[in-house]
């Protein structure tokens, strides 16, 4: 579903990503993980086309989106709930959920702003608040909710549990589970070490802006040199 | 000082009027800034384009109404020419840049409208119906001056509802508050620049004529509008219908009120004010960005 070779990005002068190989499958949960700087974020980014790829190759679908303006790659169905959720504040939350259905429209997926409340149900008592008046669990379940409204083929989450309460994280973990068990492809990055593990069907460790290793959860468990040396716990 | 109520609400009337024009060109020109930090210092010479174009159009085809008609046409269609050629390379140039294109197109326009209308004031006559006076709240004021602020209030209620009513406002206020996210969604934030920015011109084109049966046209005229209008973009905040409203009211009275209050103090006061908002709130009174 999603192919990188060998992608390399950067914000000016400044390399981040130097030669990133990843490759989610259809249907599948992939779930990377590394210490900060290690180029996470700036992967998931570069995806999107929010900064662009100087070298490599992405495939989506088949196609190749590097180089491509982000709204087309949203168009082409990849969703993103950025880490810092990206809610519109001066859009009430009915309106922000109302701009990601309209290229939902007629995708497959069969999500719908119903849908989305059924979910999240304190979103439905939110309605005609603004985005701005959200506490930081309900700005990241709109965030995922305009996601899934896109109708996406493959969604990316950049850390979705930062800085919310536990309870929240645990309503985030059930969520993702049932929409990994209905068969969305996911692309999860996390610093939430367990939260990812719990989750993913495959994992990968970044680090100084490569992906240096991927293998299910079970075989990171055991890898304790792994754990040391990439991720920190 | 002059006294008596009919004075003192004549110049309400006047100060209103005045708000208006400045806000023909204020939204424009704010929307443009907030939706893709695009700093366009030629605002105000389309709006003199619109002027000049509305003064030719009127003496060849069908006097006021044809001017009214094709004035901001024109003025958008200039736009599109300009968007097309120098602005879209220019989006990712930086204000720095983009100020000094835009400054120097004013010097291009300006001469061009020398070379083609010469260098005197041209009128335009309002139309009959509006040209004499009316009774308003108990005084005898111009018929045209209130057309002038009934024309600015129905933009302004236009605006409102397809800002805050309409899935497309929805969009460009989305577009203004995070651009990155709002492609993130799947929207064209380059394609909806393209549209506000037609609109804006058509507004300037469209403030550009109707102001003229009120001052004349001038090849000065667009450089004397341009600086009040930055003001109530920079007071009001960037990007914000709001903001270029209260601006413009602010704005607007000063001016007038200030002019005969204190005629020796008027045109300091709007730049104290400036001063003021930018020391207290420098993001302006009702910025778009929260």
């Amino acid at each position: 579903m999603l192919e990188l070779s060998g992608v390399t990005a950067g914000y000016g002068e400044t390399q981040v990503l130097h030669g990133v190989d990843l490759v989610v499958r259809e249907g599948q949960f992939h779930a990377i993980l590394g210490r900060n700087g290690a180029g996470k974020t700036t992967t998931l980014k570069t995806i999107m086309g929010l900064v662009p790829a100087k070298g490599g190759e992405i495939r989506f679908a088949g196609d190749s989106i590097a180089g491509r303006e982000p709204y087309r790659i949203a168009t082409l169905g990849i969703a993103y709930v950025p880490e810092t959720r990206d809610v519109f504040g001066a859009l009430t939350v009915e309106e922000n959920l109302h701009l990601a259905a309209r290229i939902g429209v007629g995708r497959a997926g069969g999500w719908s702003i119903e849908k989305v409340l059924a979910i999240f149900p304190n979103l439905a008592e939110r309605m005609d608040n603004g985005g701005n008046q959200l506490s930081g669990g309900e700005q990241q379940m709109l965030s995922i909710g305009r996601a899934l409204l896109m109708n996406p083929s493959l969604m990316i989450l950049d850390e979705p549990t930062e800085g919310l309460a536990p309870i929240i994280v645990r309503q985030i973990f059930d969520k993702l589970m049932e929409l990994k068990q209905a068969g969305l492809t996911l692309l999860l990055v996390e610093q939430n070490f367990h939260f990812a593990l719990n989750l993913a069907d495959e994992v990968s460790v970044f680090g100084r802006g490569q992906c240096i290793w991927t293998g299910t959860p079970d075989a990171l468990r055991m890898d304790e040199d792994l754990h040391k040396r990439w991720i920190g716990v | 000082m002059p006294g008596g109520a009919d004075f003192w609400i004549t110049q309400f009337l006047n100060g209103l009027q005045f708000s208006m024009l400045l806000f023909l060109l204020s939204i424009g020109l704010t929307v443009i800034f907030g939706l893709l930090h695009f700093v366009n210092l030629a605002h105000g010479a389309l709006y003199m384009l619109g002027a000049y174009v509305g003064v030719s159009a009127a003496a060849h085809l069908g006097g006021y109404w044809s001017a009214l008609v094709l004035g901001p046409l024109a003025v958008m269609a200039i736009g599109i020419v300009l968007y097309l050629t120098l602005i879209k390379r220019m989006r990712r140039a930086g204000p720095m840049n983009q100020v000094l294109v835009t400054f120097g197109l004013i010097f291009v326009i300006v001469d061009i409208v020398r070379i083609l209308w010469g260098d005197v004031a041209l009128g335009l006559a309002e139309p009959a119906s509006l040209s004499g006076p009316i009774q308003i709240f108990g005084v005898s004021y111009p018929a045209y001056r209130v057309f002038v602020t009934a024309v600015g209030l129905v933009v302004m209620i236009a605006l409102s509802v397809v800002l805050n009513r309409t899935q497309i406002g929805a969009m460009i206020r989305a577009g203004v508050e995070n651009d990155a996210m709002a492609a993130c969604l799947g929207i064209n934030v380059e394609r909806l620049f393209f549209l506000v920015f037609c609109v804006g011109c058509a507004l300037a084109g469209l403030a550009g004529v109707i102001a003229v049966p009120l001052f004349s046209a001038t090849p000065g005229m667009g450089t004397d509008i341009l600086i009040p209008t930055l003001i109530v973009v920079v007071i009001g905040g960037l990007g914000s219908l709001n903001g270029a409203i209260l601006g413009s009211l602010i704005v607007g009275f000063i001016q007038t009120f200030g002019a005969v209050v204190t005629p020796g103090l008027a045109s300091v006061l709007v730049y104290v004010l400036l001063a003021a908002v930018l020391i207290t709130k420098p993001a302006g009174l009702l910025p778009a960005r929260g």
